[in-house]
């Protein structure tokens, strides 16, 4: 018996399937219905506060401004990099709702191991826990999130929801990108006597700015 | 690596006498309590919580065949490869054949304790591959020719002067650093470029979603990530106890697992890894490897399957009384504390591992924390009941168990044994402590034993004290 085979008959022996399909989906949607039942109190109503009170709480340590319309990113973009000493330089996450915009004094650059900033738009954020979405694809390569030192995020205020809950209902049977990733503040890294450090491998800064 | 040297008791002893070792446990594990009960506090139905995300493991592991096979199904038709393991050396031999196939040189890897669990960092070397550890604590301890001591923080008894005297000597800058932040942008330089360098990324799993063939990764540092991207092959080593039935259920016990394990609400990054790079991919990688490993799962279903909610978080190791004091490589084994103690005697045999279900108070702050409500105080006893039945506990305890268990089922016997065992031990204290026990003076090396009252308790109950 090959080991596939040894193991699927380990399995079936000790818990025989009783359920049909039909019936193990109802279980499973009523076991994460009982979860919903006890969660984590929000702070606030608001979505777009809650998500800022959250991803801005000193353990999580992210940054939020917020702009009326995608055409003053590039603006607020300047600013940061100003504020933080560095060149006016970005990797632009080839979102159309980025590369779409007339950048002026920022000047593009392709995304290095050590480039210094880039410029990303999440898919839609949770406001549980300050969490960004992204899905990896031809407009969301995952290595943005990963490689820049400074990452600011533009993010749709609408297109933020409450809970990983209502993410998952919206994703219900939707096809599986190669990548999701839920991203909650910068790199962090408590391995050196749970003392929390910033910047371990990924973005040592997280800064996002809502949309509308 | 070094393999453990000694016997559980010796390798105790030592640590016991270690003050290093002392300050680095007290200050990893002392943070990490804190945290989680901050986190907690803020969480008022977190205790239903843990029952519920027990109820969500359950779930999976009840139709353990069906959401395996559609997991399976799934992640093929993302265009996974899927590798299936009886054993650690199956395991192995998976990983070394795919990395053979694909000329690896040098292998990235993201910490997994799946991984230890198997010996894969040991199966590497032996086949030529340079591996390279991602994780910061991961990298300390390759540094320090070590194997981890703690499931979430593996350098967990290394204090921050020794990781500046290590970086000093093996990083390329030669710097020494005495601020915590400095020393992880000393890794992060250090690491860069072997990042984007390694032909194999290798990483472990949180959750394998059956309604969606992904595989999870929960990390803080991103080294995940930037471990599976870039090379030409991922390749996954994940048990097959980590599968949940859907994405909902995955994220809901993140939020549990999380908590218990950092304090935080959620990890820096979640991630879901579905499949090799797609057609208009910028990155990602060819080829996606998944290594799907028994070594005893099935067993464990057989006998003890509340082990198998397990989500690793290591609450139970920063919360006992026992790993506090001796630190994770006192266990001998991948998997220390409370849950290693549990586990560890599925892997590497009773017979040899006997002691550790013994290095237990029985105080039970383990369940209590776990948040899958894992009956670990149950556990441990069922494998002290299983040792003696066996007969593998030493004559002398199995003797002193039998006398015991005859006394203790005769009322009468056994209040004249305390009658008479009372005043003697009250004749060795001193202010309330008894600093050595003459017939057990290992026990008082290290601490006090209590006075015992003057009376039992039924004694004081006869005369209206209580």
């Amino acid at each position: 018996m090959n080991a596939r085979d040894a193991i699927f008959s380990a399995l079936r022996r000790l818990r025989p399937e009783h359920l049909l399909t039909d019936a193990l989906e109802t279980q499973a949607r009523e076991l994460a219905g009982a979860m919903k039942a006890c969660l984590p109190p929000l702070e606030f109503s608001d979505l777009v506060e809650n998500f800022t009170a959250r991803v801005t709480a000193d353990k999580v340590g992210a940054t939020v401004e917020r702009l009326a319309g995608w055409s003053a990113l590039p603006e607020a973009v300047a600013r940061y990099a100003e504020a933080h000493g560095l060149e006016k330089e970005a990797a632009l996450q080839p979102d159309p709702r980025l590369t779409g915009l007339d950048w002026g004094g920022v000047r593009p650059a392709p995304l290095k191991p050590d480039t210094m900033l880039a410029v990303g738009a999440a898919r839609g954020g949770i406001a549980e826990t300050g969490s960004l979405v992204f899905h990896s694809g031809p407009d969301a390569p995952t290595l943005y999130n990963f490689e820049p030192l400074h990452h600011i995020v533009a993010l749709e205020a609408r297109s933020v929801v409450a809970r990983f809950e209502d993410y998952a209902a919206a994703e219900k049977g939707q096809p599986q990108p190669r990548n999701v990733n839920f991203i909650t503040g910068a790199s962090g890294t408590t391995d050196i006597e749970g003392v929390l450090a910033r910047g371990a491998h990924g973005p040592r800064r997280l800064h996002i700015v809502f949309i509308g | 690596m070094n393999a453990p040297v000694g016997t559980f008791k010796e390798r105790a002893k030592k640590a016991l006498g270690d003050s290093n070792l002392r300050v680095a446990l007290d200050r990893t594990t002392g943070n990490a309590r804190t945290k989680r009960a901050a986190a907690v506090a803020a969480w008022p139905e977190f205790d239903e919580a843990r029952k519920q995300a027990a109820a969500l493991k359950d779930h999976a592991l009840d139709n353990f065949a069906y959401y395996l096979e559609q997991f399976e199904r799934n992640a093929l038709a993302s265009g996974a490869k899927i590798h299936w393991a009886r054993d650690a050396k199956e395991a192995c031999a998976a990983v070394i054949d795919i990395c053979r196939q694909a000329s690896a040189k040098t292998a990235t890897r993201s910490k997994s304790m799946l991984g230890e669990e198997i010996g894969l960092p040991h199966a590497l070397a032996e086949a030529g591959i340079r591996r390279v550890e991602t994780d910061l604590a991961e990298h300390i301890i390759q540094l320090a020719g070590e194997t981890p001591s703690h499931i979430i923080w593996p350098a967990a008894h290394r204090t921050r002067e020794d990781v500046s005297k290590l970086f000093q000597k093996h990083h390329r800058d030669h710097l020494l650093l005495t601020e915590v932040e400095a020393m992880v942008a000393s890794a992060r330089h250090e690491l860069r470029n072997d990042f984007f360098g390694a032909d194999v990324g290798i990483s472990g799993a949180n959750y394998l979603v059956a309604e969606t063939g992904a595989i999870c990764t929960i990390t803080n540092e991103g080294n995940a990530e930037l471990t599976t991207t870039p090379p030409r092959v991922h390749i996954v080593t994940a048990g097959i106890e980590k599968i949940v039935a859907t994405t909902e259920h995955a994220l809901q016990l993140t939020r549990v697992l999380v908590r218990s394990a950092t304090g935080a609400d959620l990890t820096q990054y979640t991630t879901f890894h579905c499949g090799p790079k797609r057609e208009g991919d910028r990155d990602g990688p060819e080829e996606f490897h998944i290594v799907l490993v028994d070594h005893g799962r099935t067993q464990m279903l057989e006998e003890m399957p509340e082990m198998l909610r397990c989500v690793r978080c290591g609450a139970c190791l920063n919360h006992c009384v026992v790993y506090r004091k001796i630190g994770g490589h006192a266990y001998g084994g991948a998997y220390p504390g409370p849950m290693g103690s549990a586990l560890t005697p599925v892997f590497d045999g009773l017979e040899n591992t006997r002691d550790l279900p013994h290095a237990c108070t029985m105080n039970g702050l383990c369940k209590a924390v776990c948040p899958v409500d894992i009956p670990l105080p149950t556990l441990l006893r069922d494998w002290r009941a299983k040792s003696f039945e066996a007969g593998y506990e030493p004559p002398g305890v199995q003797r002193a168990l039998k006398i015991w268990a005859f006394v203790a089922t005769k009322p009468k016997l056994y209040r004249l044994a305390l009658s008479i065992a009372l005043p003697l031990l009250r004749r060795l204290g001193k202010d309330g402590w008894i600093s050595r026990l003459p017939f057990a003076p290992a026990w008082t090396d290290t601490r006090d034993f209590p006075t015992p009252p003057k009376q039992t308790f039924l004694a004081q109950v006869a005369s209206g004290e209580h």
